[in-house]
């Protein structure tokens, strides 16, 4: 029999707390918006695994990843969030309430944001675990390509990304190497990128290959390839291997409640909106072009701000314009349109013929369409009629005289 | 189902980890153990433990510096 679960109400909650989940905490805890921050293992995520974080703006001293994100930790704890050191266990994001539970509570909340990241995968060869992030494994290029400069490093893939970083490696490195799985000349790379790798004289190819082993004490020594035909092993003396071979978004908890891309990333627009009203994805775990602590500080920043807006326009929504007492009349314009802006007048007048009888609300789209899509108007300037708390018409001309007969 | 607390407040690894786990093998399936802790390293190798054997865990934060370590026994 299962333990009852404690329920907690929040205003959002955060599932991650790697730097986008941080970054939105510390905006939304700043909106002074009751926020729990559920964090499966480590607060930091991914950066605290690296060493070293010489491109973060603001940090010359290259800090330890932890660092940064112990700052970012003690920023959003002054702004009042709420931190929970556990696995989420299932979500129920479809409805207005939005359900997250762990195994000791269920969360509800009025916005959640999701925040959780992914990993690279591995190639399973021998020792890798005991060289992988600053021992000499690296998933990144854009992060470690400076310090291999004039060295010997090994590329394992042929997709875009490693074919593309392994390009990057050659402005440092003396000589690139890369272990493809196929046949010469295939590649899973495109063909542009294949043209221009090429010709690029740093380059050197190991055909049929994977990793067998990694060899080192403290540090990576030697990739051992295998030529998977003939199982002759290759020995490649370098303290530096990249792993391009496929990236591994932690979605599986929203597979039944998101549409994901086909390789599994949560697809969001502009404002980090997903496909599910108030439900917001930042981060590693949506689809987008560069992985960075930069970035996903930006991508928070955004989902902070947007989720913030949307519980408000909500609640204006919920309590303002839906409401039962009066018959309402919601005037949606936009205020950079001459006429629009003009009836504003004549609505003001209706509100006076009624003596207070109906409840008059403006909405300006131009400052945010949240609420115009949350009333569905199918075009802009429209007078929407609310009648004990429903819709009951919606009219897209500016004419007194149908407003006052609907009224 | 019972909760057992574990008070290791004031001990240094690896004595709260290992307290921990004898103690959940006195426990029955469901039971919840909260271990009491107050050393920063045991709040990594507590819960990295109780998550390889596979028990929910989560990991709370009481006051600065104290933390509770709730392990339930799943199998």
């Amino acid at each position: 029999m299962a333990r009852e679960k404690v329920v907690e109400h929040y205003d959002v909650v955060i599932i991650g707390g790697g730097p986008a989940g941080l970054s939105a905490a510390i905006y939304t805890g700043r909106a002074r918006l009751k926020t729990l921050l559920l964090e499966k293992s480590l607060i930091g995520g991914l950066a605290t695994y690296t060493n070293e974080i010489a491109n973060y703006p603001g940090f010359p001293t290259a800090p330890k990843g932890e660092e940064i994100t112990n700052l970012m930790k003690e920023q959003a704890k002054i702004m009042g969030v709420n931190f929970k050191l556990t696995a989420v266990s299932s979500v129920d994001l479809k409805g207005e309430e939005k359900i997250v539970e762990t195994f000791r509570n269920k969360y509800i909340a009025k916005a959640v944001i999701i925040a959780t990241g992914g990993r690279s995968r591995t190639t399973g060869a021998e020792n890798e675990e005991k060289f992988l992030f600053d021992k000499g494994i690296s998933f990144c290029a854009t992060c470690d390509a400076a310090a291999n400069t004039g060295k010997h490093v090994v590329v394992i893939g042929s997709g875009d990304a490693a074919i593309e970083e392994g390009m990057f490696l050659t402005k440092f490195a003396d000589k690139v190497t890369v272990s493809v799985m196929h046949d010469y000349p295939k590649m899973d790379c495109n063909e542009i990128a294949k043209e221009a790798v090429f010709s690029n004289p740093k380059m050197e190819f190991v055909w049929n290959s994977v990793v067998t082993r990694f060899e080192g004490n403290d540090h990576l020594e030697t990739v051992v390839l295998k030529n998977v035909k003939n199982g002759e092993e290759i020995p490649l003396v370098s303290d530096s291997c990249f792993e391009f071979i496929g990236y591994l978004p932690n979605s599986e908890l929203f597979e039944d409640q998101l549409t994901l891309t086909r390789q599994k990333y949560i697809t969001v627009n502009e404002k980090k909106e997903t496909e599910l009203e108030g439900v917001f994805a930042i981060g590693d775990v949506t689809d987008k072009y560069l992985k960075q602590i930069a970035t996903a500080v930006g991508d928070g920043a955004i989902a902070g701000t947007v989720a913030e807006r949307y519980i408000a326009e909500k609640e204006f929504f919920d309590t303002k314009i839906m409401q039962s007492e009066k018959t309402g009349m919601i005037y949606v314009y936009n205020a950079i349109d001459a006429p629009s802006r003009e009836f504003l007048g004549t609505i003001e007048s209706i509100e006076k013929s009624q003596n207070g009888n109906v409840a008059v609300s403006r909405i300006d789209t131009y400052k945010s369409n949240g609420l115009a899509l949350m009333l569905k108007v199918e075009q802009v300037p429209a007078i929407v009629i609310v009648k004990e708390g429903k819709i009951s018409e919606k009219i897209y001309a500016l004419d007194e005289v149908a407003i006052k007969n609907a009224l | 189902m019972k909760e057992v607390m574990l008070d290791c407040f004031g001990e240094a690894c690896p004595v709260p980890l290992v307290k921990a786990q004898n103690k959940i093998k006195e426990l029955e399936i469901g039971d919840v153990l909260i271990v009491q802790i107050d050393h920063s390293c045991a709040m990594k190798n507590v819960p990295e433990w109780a998550r390889k054997d596979g028990y929910n865990v989560e990991v709370e934060e009481v006051d600065d510096g104290e933390w509770e370590v709730i392990i339930e026994k799943t199998k």
